[in-house]
């Protein structure tokens, strides 16, 4: 089985104290991978070890069979791009500009844009359904066009994996969804891997082929959706009491 | 889609516009500045050679004015590049304190060495101002590291930059009588006595370290949009934050080695660039922020010179006139927006 993303023993945490331990997941070229588990379980932590802005406390993480820590920041700007949570606030940037960024590893020495690269910005902003944005001041969008700008941005990096830190919080459930069905077809169309932190479970549900249950500094289960989301396993994640399950997800 | 492109042509023939009257200001300016003095001189002096005003031309005001070019350029580009690393517009190298560390090292070595009856090189000045420049910028990275907050670190720059000038004054106040005229003098900040020496060495070393800056166009845009997504497309962070720190510090520290601390054009020059073209993209920002530095000296160097002459006044008294105000305007407009 050839699996694209891979961790071994992985343990990650801050200034080398852990916080979570002992990930093992692997996952093929083009599936869509949610994390979900409480505030705090370490989403964010395991998702900045495996883009390498955190240093991993232990264990390895693989990117098509070779460890990330051998890749040079160029190749694995080429390979993986992120969404983070952050909202970036640059001065003066049009949503064009920003997206631009995305083009990074592969521009010369000036970063100067050749005509495939601006090519390549239209092309991700159209994917998104943001091309109207592209002369807007990026200070200036909506929550819901500043996700699209920051999804474009990572497409137009033509990764191999995106990794996205709760790309829909903040979203009403038209922008979520939009997101969600881009990612959708990133992976099915385009073969992109898709690593993500959700805490909207439906959502995850809708979206995933594998979901990460993260609490108390392990990894409670990984398996398909259909197999996560049962009463038992959601209950026991979130400490819910029977009846709020039922009156939460019963329609799940 | 037609109009998307129509929108972006407009951009460019803002750059040109701006760009077009930095440079008729930046002529008129060196125009006046050749012409305007205790003595008048015509254009046409430049090149009559044997004559009392060719002597002055030649031997005061010009290197005097390209001095001012030269170092209005390093500070607007070092106030930039600060800008930049803390991401905060009002940070500059008179603000955070570093061109007063310049100073005071600057100060100790010139009174050290002129005790002994020797003098100083310029090559020495610069580095010996580029030392304090960087122990300044240390103990404001500390700071920063241990606060987040934007407006503690300016405050604790502010306070650093006073702490510095205070024992700068000790000093001067302590030094000789010989050379306390001297110190004085270029403790208040002022392009007055330079020579083609000076002009030699600051030229070289604020050349080298510009061209650098631009060719460092690329990281900056990245890291415009914050460290993390910087790093994920590629920029070494670690390496490009030490490298924006060595350049902004050699910058300040050849304008303060030569010049004296000059206020507030560091913080002004970059913002009105950015206000006038609408971008912040350092391809266009870089060299306009050196040509605007330029220009913005080149003023304020003549005012400081001509309103009451013969007695000059400190580059920074006229600086500060313009400058302050526009630190207002942005901190005012930051207030509103947030």
């Amino acid at each position: 089985m050839e699996y694209f993303f891979k961790t071994e023993n992985l343990t990650v945490g801050y200034d080398g104290k852990p916080i979570v331990n002992n990930i093992d997941v692997s996952i093929k070229k083009g599936q869509i991978l949610s994390l979900i588990g409480p505030n705090g379980s370490g989403k964010s932590t395991i998702l900045k070890s495996i883009t390498k802005q955190l240093k991993v406390i232990d264990g390895v993480v693989f990117l098509s069979g070779s460890p990330i820590n051998d890749i040079n920041s160029r190749d694995m700007a080429r390979r993986a791009a992120v969404v983070l949570t952050e909202r970036p606030k640059p001065e003066l940037m049009t949503c064009g500009d920003v997206v631009a960024i995305g083009r990074y590893p592969y521009t010369g020495m000036l970063g100067i844009l050749s005509a495939s690269d601006k090519e390549k910005i239209n092309e991700a902003l159209c994917l998104v359904n943001a091309l109207d944005l592209k002369d807007r001041c990026f200070s200036e969008v909506s929550d819901g066009q500043l996700q699209r700008i920051m999804l474009a941005r990572a497409i137009c990096q033509e990764p191999e994996i995106i990794i996205l830190d709760e790309p829909v919080s903040f979203l009403d459930i038209r922008y979520a969804v939009e997101i969600l069905d881009i990612l959708r077809r990133m992976a099915s169309e385009r073969g992109v891997t898709v690593i993500m932190s959700l805490h909207e479970l439906n959502y995850a549900k809708r979206v995933s082929d594998r979901v990460m249950c993260v609490k108390d500094g392990y990894m409670l289960h990984l398996d398909t959706p259909e197999a996560v989301f049962t009463k038992e396993i959601i209950s026991r994640l979130y400490d819910l009491s029977d009846g709020v399950y039922a009156e939460l997800f019963g329609g799940l | 889609m037609k109009k998307g492109t129509a929108k972006r042509d407009i951009r460019y023939v803002r750059y040109l516009i701006v760009t077009l009257v930095l440079l008729l200001l930046f002529a008129a300016l060196i125009a006046l500045n050749i012409g305007i003095g205790s003595i008048k001189i015509s254009l046409g002096d430049v090149l009559k050679a044997g004559t009392i005003e060719y002597d002055i031309l030649w031997k005061v005001r010009l290197p005097r004015m390209v001095a001012g070019i030269i170092l209005g350029g390093a500070l607007a580009l070092s106030g930039f590049l600060l800008q930049t690393f803390f991401n905060n517009p009002i940070a500059s190298p008179f603000v955070l304190g570093i061109s007063s560390g310049a100073k005071l090292v600057v100060a100790l070595v010139m009174v050290f060495v002129l005790s002994k009856g020797s003098t100083v090189n310029s090559a020495t000045m610069v580095l010996s101002a580029f030392v304090g420049a960087m122990l300044s910028m240390g103990f404001v990275l500390l700071i920063a590291r241990r606060v987040k907050r934007a407006s503690v670190l300016i405050i604790s720059g502010v306070m650093i930059g006073y702490i510095c000038s205070a024992i700068t004054d000790f000093i001067i106040t302590f030094a000789s009588d010989e050379s306390i005229v001297n110190l004085h003098h270029w403790s208040q900040g002022s392009f007055s006595g330079t020579s083609w020496g000076d002009v030699r060495v600051m030229a070289i070393v604020v050349l080298i370290a510009s061209v650098f800056t631009f060719t460092l166009s690329k990281p900056i845009g990245a890291y415009q949009l914050g460290e993390q997504y910087a790093q994920s497309v590629g920029v070494n962070i670690k390496t490009f934050r030490i490298i924006l720190v060595l350049l902004s510090s050699i910058l300040c520290a050849s304008v303060t080695a030569f010049a004296g601390p000059i206020s507030f054009v560091g913080v002004a020059v970059p913002h009105l660039i950015k206000a006038f073209t609408r971008t912040s993209k350092p391809h266009i920002v870089i060299p306009l922020c050196f040509l605007g530095g330029a220009v913005f000296c080149l003023g304020c160097d003549l005012i400081a010179r001509t309103v009451y002459a013969p007695v000059e006044m400190s580059i920074s008294s006229v600086s500060s006139l313009f400058g302050a105000p526009i630190v207002i305007w942005i901190m005012a407009r930051r207030v509103a927006r947030d």
